[in-house]
């Protein structure tokens, strides 16, 4: 009695010295140089950006780039906005004098209302004695 | 030449190859050479180009050993390497794939060794192997072969693990039922 495995590999025992021929010859192939592996980046020789890349936007890089291009469109919308508000007021609104003409319309505006250049003096009450205070109430 | 070991796979210089050492790969193509081609020529049924198959698949293990994620694993990547292979060489990858899959059977699978095959049966059984369904019959030789577990068996032939549980559970039907069939035959 055998089992399903045993009779395969008997059924296959000839060819063991073809198979050999084939594992020296890669082998060989490795030693010559001819055979090398791929270049994989491994995870030590990563920068931080691609590690960034690797671990936090390419396992949900639909959702990110959704995020990006709805971020894209609230700035542009907003330029637009932006740009349009000062030329709207710059319509609307009379043109803003400059500074020192309105500083010398305030000068001549202000001019009649100058107020004297003496001031009055305060006016003084000569303080009362207390007993005159008390006698004027009572009589 | 004598028979692998099965799940011998904690011995393996996995590490030491993945550096590049002649040595390290030299034992884990001894250690599967048997196997791969075993697996190969019952799926192709030819010799030169099982043995091309089997040299393929073992340059593309060196090129590609940076995409092994776990050392453990080896042995079931390697043979997903050989099955790519074949599915290559075969171009019926559409045939394969549109094979129907009979519904999921409740009871658990017994082990490889649960078939005993007695030598009047020995030819029987290698004919009986051979008019299997092709993923039935790579489903049941990777379970014969390495004794690789039905998870295993999902990854190397990229199936879900129930429809491999199917595959299996009705391929073993399928040998038992002809083989039984011999016995009263004989009888």
């Amino acid at each position: 009695m055998k089992t399903p495995r045993e009779l395969l590999f008997a059924r296959h025992q000839a060819v063991a010295p073809k198979l050999d021929a084939i594992r020296q010859s890669t082998v060989s192939a490795m030693v010559g140089g001819g055979l090398v592996a791929d270049e994989i980046p491994g995870r030590c020789s990563l920068t931080l950006w691609q590690t960034l890349r690797h671990e936090l936007y390419l396992p949900s890089r639909r959702i990110w780039s959704g995020l990006a291009a709805i971020w894209l469109l609230i700035f542009a919308v907003n330029l637009a906005q932006h740009d349009r508000v000062p030329a709207v007021n710059a319509a609307a609104a009379p043109p803003m004098m400059s500074f020192r003409e309105q500083q010398r319309w305030i000068n001549e505006l202000f001019a009649d209302r100058a107020p004297s250049t003496e001031a009055e003096p305060p006016k003084t009450i000569p303080p009362k004695p207390r007993a005159g205070i008390y006698l004027s109430r009572t009589v | 030449m004598k028979m692998p070991e099965v799940a011998d796979t904690e011995q393996l210089p996995v590490p030491q190859a993945r550096t590049g050492e002649p040595a390290a790969w030299d034992a884990l193509f001894r250690r599967y050479q048997w196997p791969i081609y075993v697996y190969i020529f019952e799926l192709v049924r030819d010799e030169q180009a099982s043995l091309d198959l089997v040299q393929e698949t073992f340059i593309a293990s060196v090129k590609h050993i940076g995409t092994l994620r776990d050392d453990a694993k080896f042995g079931s990547w390697l043979f997903g390497i050989a099955r790519q292979k074949c599915i290559q060489r075969s171009r019926k990858r559409i045939e394969i794939l549109s094979e129907d899959i009979p519904e999921m059977p409740d009871e658990i699978e017994a082990g490889p060794d649960d078939l005993l095959i007695r030598q009047e049966q020995e030819a029987g059984f290698m004919n009986l192997l051979n008019q299997l369904p092709p993923l039935q019959r790579s489903v049941l030789l990777l379970h014969f072969v390495e004794d690789f577990s039905l998870e295993e068996i999902a990854e190397i032939t990229g199936a879900q693990l129930g429809t491999v549980k199917s595959r299996l559970h009705y391929a073993k039907k399928s040998l038992r039922k002809l083989l039984e069939a011999k016995n009263e035959n004989a009888a």
